[in-house]
């Protein structure tokens, strides 16, 4: 009992000296200090080597960005809505290729257990159209051009047929010169002033109309629209006003001539 | 089945995908698909006339030639649809018909040339032989547009009259149907002689000649339809009368209806050639009266107080009738129907005289001085009005004083009277104002009429 009475009362004496903290305590300010010291001169002497290092591995002020090319910018060109000859080629019907068998692994192949099977509908292969299919020359080749201004019948296929044979399509190259004709006439008959000043520059109608053998106009039709009623009258208007376009050409077999015209605004 | 298809698609694309196609089945004969639109074709056509080759050795053949050849040239500068390519332009070479003919040649610059007419001409035993042709040079695998061939006697105004009916071929193929006015006359009056008669000269200034020998004072000659007559006033002892002259006859013959008291004036025809309206005062004031063109059936049409003058009918369906009327002060031009009714007024102001239809019926080409009064900037000029819309466009500037004007049958020229400094000549334009030229230049001359056809 004593025993243990004197050793607690060594322990409770221990306990009540005073320790030696100075030392330690000292050390540890000290060391706080020097470490404070050392964070203020860290951004001290940092600021002098300034660096920007965010965005990029490599040294460099700025994000990298890659400008893509086909930036949707205003086009220089009018706004030409013929179908036969459009900024944007309609995508040319590819002809039909066998398809290849699938070599890859058929996953569905091992059953996998607890998996309820879904039964997928076959598609029924696409049979192309059978037109697409006569000849490779016929490969969209109206759509492939790039906008063009000039009219269709004068840039006409430059035929090879020889003057005997007489095949229909052809009247713009054979008779460039009664085109312009039309084109003279309806120039001068159209009246611009009957449109709509409120009517987008640009706008086309596209009348049809037959021409018959001693040049009068008639059957006069709005084709296409151009979705301004004035400027759609004026066009008619201007087909209506014209007396006669002159005989057909006496080397035109036909009694007739379909014509297409448009006006512009 | 597929020449159905192209005719009913709206797809030329369609048509000329099978085109190919259609030409080794079908040989069809459907109608044909041209493509045009606004803003193309209102260049001129550049045209080259080539000298013609003489062909002979005839002594008469080289000063028919020279008249063939500068007449041709002119008519077709003178029909204004035409970019002319200068004679010291245009190749050296004369080819006298389509197998002579190198159209690169003529299509290369300078001479830029988009037509070509030539071709040859004999005078053999009194006989004058023409061929002419027309060749597009742009079109290498069928250049020729038109092939004719003439056959008159030898003498100066034949080939002056072969030149007018080719360039009329040409004009009214590539003019698209416009009447040429190469053949066409134009009826005046001129007082070269002493006294106001009725004369005549081809549409040019060329071969003037005097109809009339009166010996009176003679004004508003208007031919008819046919040709055959011309209707004017003229003075006599018992006043201003309507009186007419026969071509085909040679003499004045009747018309009853013109005469009859008061004063008559200014005849019109109408294009049927039936009926002729004038004003008569007859009645107290001039007012416009209508009879038949024997000289039957006449009646008045207007009854206002004010003066009612210089009718014309709207030549495309003689159902009105335009006129000058003072019934608000200064003359001013008038539209009504033939029966009278329905007047509008046209003008809105000013001294507006002497109207003139257009052939389409859709235009008038009268005389106004719109600013008219003491002091006033104003000056008479010739102005054309669409009916329709009542615009109108000043066609003559600062150039004289300007009246009568009268539409040629091609509707694209107008004949004018135009006073400068006191002397009165004949004058003829495009109906835009452009490429004015003076007709006559001798002594003083007025009214002119153009003929129908």
């Amino acid at each position: 009992m004593s025993s243990l009475l004197e050793g607690n009362e060594e322990h409770l004496e221990r306990e009540l000296a005073g320790e030696p903290i100075a030392a330690p305590a000292t050390g540890s300010v000290v060391l706080h200090g020097l470490l404070g010291i050392a964070i203020v001169l860290y951004y001290i002497v940092g600021g002098f080597f300034h660096s920007n290092v965010w965005g990029g591995s490599a040294a460099g002020g700025a994000i990298r960005v890659n400008i893509t090319s086909a930036l949707p910018l205003p086009s220089d060109q009018p706004i030409n809505q013929n179908v036969l000859a459009t900024e944007k080629p309609s995508p040319a019907p590819e002809i039909a290729q066998p398809k290849e068998e699938a070599k890859s692994i058929d996953l569905s192949a091992v059953p996998i257990p607890g998996k309820k099977e879904k039964t997928k509908p076959q598609p029924t292969p696409r049979v192309p159209p059978k037109q697409q299919q006569i000849t490779q020359d016929n490969r969209a080749r109206y759509g492939e051009q790039s906008g063009s201004s000039m009219p269709r019948a004068l840039t006409g296929q430059t035929t090879t047929v020889g003057p005997t044979s007489v095949s229909e399509g052809d009247f713009g190259s054979r008779f460039p010169w009664y085109v312009d004709g039309i084109n003279r006439k309806m120039s001068q008959s159209w009246n611009k002033g009957e449109v709509d000043p409120g009517t987008p520059k640009g706008a086309r109608v596209y009348l049809t109309y037959t021409i018959h053998h001693d040049g009068t106009p008639g059957d006069v039709q709005v084709d296409r629209s151009s979705g301004s009623p004035t400027l759609d009258r004026s066009c008619v208007r201007g087909v209506q006003r014209v007396d006669t376009f002159g005989n057909l050409p006496s080397g035109y077999n036909s009694s007739t001539l379909k014509v297409s015209y448009y006006c512009e605004y | 089945m597929k020449v159905s298809f192209c005719s009913y698609s709206s797809l030329a694309a369609s048509c000329t995908a099978f085109a190919a196609l259609l030409f080794l089945t079908a040989p069809a004969y459907g109608q044909d698909w041209v493509r045009t639109g606004t803003n193309l074709g209102q260049a001129r056509i550049r045209m080259a006339v080539a000298d013609f080759k003489p062909a002979g050795a005839d002594p008469e053949t080289p000063a028919l030639k020279a008249t063939f050849d500068s007449t041709l040239y002119s008519d077709l500068a003178n029909a204004g649809i035409f970019d002319m390519v200068s004679k010291t332009m245009a190749p050296q070479a004369t080819p006298g018909s389509p197998q002579e003919m190198n159209l690169s040649q003529w299509s290369a610059a300078p001479a830029n040339s988009e037509m070509v007419a030539f071709g040859a001409l004999s005078a053999s035993s009194g006989r004058l032989t023409v061929y002419g042709w027309l060749d597009d040079t742009r079109n290498t695998t069928s250049p020729q547009v038109l092939g004719k061939q003439y056959n008159e006697a030898a003498s100066q105004d034949m080939a002056r009259t072969v030149a007018h009916r080719f360039a009329d071929e040409i004009i009214s193929r590539l003019g698209g149907g416009i009447n040429g006015i190469a053949e066409t006359k134009i009826y005046f009056v001129s007082a070269r002689t002493g006294t106001k008669e009725i004369w005549a000269m081809d549409y040019d200034g060329q071969n003037q000649h005097q109809i009339t020998h009166l010996s009176s004072v003679s004004l508003s000659p208007r031919i008819s339809p046919d040709g055959s007559r011309v209707a004017f006033a003229s003075l006599d002892r018992s006043g201003w009368a309507v009186r007419m002259y026969s071509l085909e006859l040679g003499r004045m013959v009747n018309f009853p209806a013109g005469g009859g008291g008061g004063t008559n004036q200014s005849p019109a025809w109408s294009s049927d050639g039936t009926k002729i309206a004038f004003s008569s005062s007859r009645s107290g004031d001039p007012e416009i009266w209508v009879a038949d063109a024997n000289g039957g059936n006449l009646h008045k049409l207007t009854a206002f107080h004010g003066p009612d003058v210089s009718p014309t009918w709207n030549p495309r369906t003689n159902t009105q009738i335009s006129w000058v009327s003072g019934r608000t002060g200064l003359p001013q031009v008038y539209t009504m129907d033939q029966d009278g009714a329905n007047i509008q007024r046209l003008t809105d102001g000013g001294y507006a005289i002497s109207p003139s239809w257009a052939p389409n019926g859709a235009m008038l080409t009268f005389s106004w001085n719109r600013k008219y009064g003491p002091g006033a900037p104003g000056g008479q000029d010739i102005y054309i009005m669409d009916i329709a819309s009542k615009r109108w466009l000043q066609l003559t500037h600062d150039a004289g004083s300007n009246d009568f004007p009268c539409w040629a049958p091609d509707g694209r020229h107008i004949v004018f009277e135009r006073q400068i400094g006191g002397h009165t000549q004949i004058w003829s334009m495009l109906s835009d104002g452009t490429e004015q030229h003076q007709l006559t230049h001798v002594g003083n001359n007025f009214m002119p009429n153009w003929s129908w056809k």
